[in-house]
C-alpha cells in the first residue's frame, strides 16, 4: 500500500509562538572564550533585547554540531552552565549544519506544545579548538568503510555537488560568484562579520583553486561564536513587545544517507522540509509569499541550491535571479541580507544567528542599516547540514 | 552468555579505525585568571556573583543561576572533605600499586568544592569534613594545569 504522508496537516498546536529577543557574538576565531562562555554572551544580549532575566525562562534548547570539534564527548551537557540550562529542563539537538535552524525548530515544539511558555534556544560552536584543521573532523562523519579509505574532504564532495548543478542546468562559474559578491558586500553592515568585504566576480574566479569548481572564495570560513533566540506563548509576546514575530511554519526532512546515490543537482531534502513548513504556515506560492529570505549558504552556489529547493525559484532559475538584482537587499526577494556564511562566518549550528535570529530582525523591523528596503510580512529561513542530507526550515510572520 | 557466533573478527572482513584529531582547550576569561593566579603567585582565586553573592570556585565570568558577572576574590585554597573513596583498580581496571583517595573538597569561603587526591593520610584515617589544605609543586616545576596542585593533605 502506498500512502500519501501528509506531514504538517494534522498538527494541532496549543498555542502560537512568538519569537521576542535574538543575541549573538561576533563570528571570528575566539581562542580567549570557552563555548560556555561564548554562549553567555549570545543569551545576555536576547535576554535585553527581550526585557527579560534568566529566572523568567522555563526551558532551554541548546544546538550544537559535532562533538569533535571541540574535543568533548557529550558536549551539550558541558555546554549546559553556560547556556542557562542548570535547574531547568534542557536539551541539546544536533542535525549537524541544520542546527541552526533545527534547534529554533525545537524551542517551537516546546512552546506549541504548551510545555513551556518560555523557551530560551541557544547555538554555540568553536571550531577553533580542533586540530589539524577543523575540516580534519569532517572525515570521520563518512562511512569508515566505503567513503573514509578515500580520504573525503567536504570541499571535495561539494565540489562534486557544485559541478553536477552547473552542469545540469548550464550554469557559468561567474552567475555562482555574484552570490559571495553580494554576500561578502552584505556582511559589510553586520557588526558580528568576520570575513565581510567589497569584492568583484574575478577575485573570487582568481582565488586559490580548493577542489575545482570550488575556489577559497566560495566558500565560508569555519568560525567561532554563538547565537541565541527567545520563544514565547502570545500572552508572554504582548507583555514584552509591540512587535513579536510569529513562527508559522516549521519543517524538517533528511534525505538517505547515501548520498552517492542521490542526484546531486536538486536538494530534494530541503524541498520536502520546505513543503512542510509551507503547509503548515498556509504559504501556496513561496516566490510570491515570502517576501524576505535567509537560505544557508556555507557555498556560494548552496545558496542557490537552496533557493530552488525553497520554491523562491524554479530549478535552473537562482542563478539569473541573482543576476537581475532580485535577490539584493533592495531587491524584490531578498535573500541572505544578513551576509550570510560567506560574509559573516560558519561557526556550524551557532549559524541561528544569521539565519533564524536575521530573519526575526528583518520581519521586526530591527535589523538596523540591514534592513531590506521592500516592506516584509512573511519570511523564510534555512539551514542544511548531517551527511550534506538535512533541510531544516523555518517559516516566520510578523502578522499573526 | 554471548549469543553471537562470531567473536574473532577475523572470520569477517573487517577495517580497524581511529579518530585521528586532537584538540588545543582554553580555560576562558575566568579560568585563564585562575590558572595565572595558581601557578605565578600560588594564589587560589574563586568568582562572586554581584547580585546574588554565590562564590564559584573555580572562577566563572558569570552566575550560572542569574546569569549576573562576577568579580574575582582571592581565597585561601584550604577546605574540608565532604565525599572521599578509595581507588584499588585505575581506569582500565588494573590493580594499583598503592590505593589512591579520590576526596571532593569543599573550599573554604567558596561555595564549590573541587575533586582531587588526598596525600599524606593513610585511607582509613580519612574522614568526612577532615580539613585539608593543597600541596603545590616548586615553583619551577608549575605549569598552569590543575596537576599543579599535587594532592590536599590534613591541615
Amino acid at each position: 500500500m502506498k500512502v500519501e504522508r501528509i506531514s504538517g496537516l494534522k498538527f494541532h498546536k496549543k498555542q502560537d509562538v512568538a519569537i521576542v529577543g535574538a543575541g549573538m557574538t561576533t563570528f571570528k576565531r575566539r581562542l580567549n572564550e570557552t563555548g560556555k562562555e561564548l554562549s553567555y554572551l549570545a543569551i545576555k544580549q536576547a535576554l535585553e533585547e527581550a526585557d527579560m532575566d534568566l529566572s523568567d525562562i522555563e526551558m532551554v534548547v541548546m544546538g550544537s554540531a559535532p562533538d569533535t570539534f571541540d574535543g568533548l564527548h557529550m558536549k551539550g551537557e558541558y555546554l549546559l552552565d553556560g547556556s542557562g540550562g542548570s535547574d531547568r529542563p534542557y536539551m541539546r539537538v544536533f542535525v549537524g549544519g541544520g542546527t541552526g535552524v533545527f534547534a529554533p525548530i525545537a524551542g517551537y515544539w516546546h512552546v506549541a506544545s504548551g510545555l513551556a511558555d518560555i523557551c530560551l534556544v541557544v547555538c554555540e560552536e568553536k571550531m577553533s579548538s580542533s586540530y589539524p584543521h577543523p575540516q580534519s573532523a569532517f572525515k570521520y562523519i563518512w562511512d569508515p568503510i566505503l567513503d573514509r579509505p578515500l580520504n573525503p574532504n567536504l570541499i571535495w564532495i561539494f565540489a562534486l555537488e557544485m559541478n553536477r548543478y552547473m552542469h545540469v542546468h548550464n550554469i557559468k562559474h561567474e552567475d555562482i560568484a555574484l552570490v559571495s559578491v553580494k554576500n561578502k558586500a552584505n556582511a559589510l553592515d553586520h557588526p558580528c562579520a568576520q570575513l565581510a568585504e567589497k569584492i568583484t566576480v574575478e577575485d573570487v574566479l582568481n582565488s586559490e583553486p580548493m577542489a575545482l569548481p570550488v575556489r577559497r572564495l566560495d566558500v565560508s570560513p569555519p568560525s567561532d561564536g554563538a547565537a541565541a533566540l527567545i520563544m514565547v506563548a502570545p500572552h508572554i509576546a504582548r507583555q514584552v513587545t509591540d512587535n513579536p514575530v510569529w513562527v508559522t511554519g516549521v519543517g524538517w526532512a533528511l534525505d538517505t544517507t547515501m548520498w552517492t546515490n542521490r542526484d546531486l543537482y536538486f536538494p530534494r531534502y530541503v524541498a520536502e522540509a520546505a513543503k512542510m513548513a509551507y503547509r503548515m504556515a498556509h504559504v501556496t506560492d513561496p516566490r510570491k509569499e515570502i517576501d524576505v529570505a535567509e537560505p544557508y549558504d556555507p557555498f556560494d552556489y548552496k545558496e542557490l541550491h537552496h533557493m530552488e529547493g525553497l520554491g523562491l525559484a524554479k530549478k535552473g532559475e537562482a542563478p539569473i535571479l541573482t543576476k537581475e538584482g532580485v535577490t539584493a537587499r533592495d531587491g524584490d526577494l531578498p535573500c541572505s541580507p544578513s551576509g550570510g556564511l560567506l560574509g559573516v562566518g560558519n561557526p556550524i549550528a551557532a549559524t541561528m544567528g544569521v539565519k533564524a535570529c536575521e530573519l526575526y530582525w528583518q520581519l521586526a523591523y530591527r535589523a538596523g542599516k540591514r534592513q531590506v528596503a521592500k516592506e516584509v510580512t512573511t519570511g523564510v529561513c534555512q539551514a542544511w547540514g548531517d551527511l550534506m542530507q538535512v533541510g531544516t526550515v523555518m517559516v516566520m510572520s510578523n502578522k499573526r | 552468555m554471548f549469543n553471537e557466533k562470531i567473536v574473532n573478527p577475523n572470520e569477517l572482513r573487517h577495517w580497524e579505525g581511529r579518530i585521528e584529531l586532537y584538540w588545543i582547550y582554553t580555560s576562558g576569561e575566568a579560568g585563564d585568571r585562575f590558572f595565572k593566579a595558581l601557578k605565578d603567585e600560588e594564589k587560589f582565586i574563586a568568582a562572586k556573583c554581584k547580585k546574588c553573592g554565590k562564590v564559584y570556585f573555580p572562577p566563572r565570568m558569570y552566575c550560572e543561576f542569574d546569569f549576573s558577572e562576577t568579580e574575582y576574590v582571592e581565597v585561601s585554597g584550604e577546605g574540608s572533605v565532604r565525599a572521599f573513596t578509595v581507588a584499588r583498580l585505575d581506569k582500565d581496571e588494573k590493580p594499583l600499586e598503592k590505593p589512591e583517595i579520590y576526596a571532593i573538597i569543599d573550599m573554604d569561603g567558596t561555595d564549590g568544592c573541587m575533586v582531587h587526591l588526598l596525600g599524606e593520610v593513610e585511607p582509613e584515617d580519612v574522614y568526612i569534613g577532615m580539613k585539608v589544605k593543597p600541596v603545590l609543586k616548586e615553583r619551577g616545576e608549575r605549569e598552569g594545569k590543575i596537576t599543579d596542585i599535587l594532592y590536599f593533605k590534613p591541615s
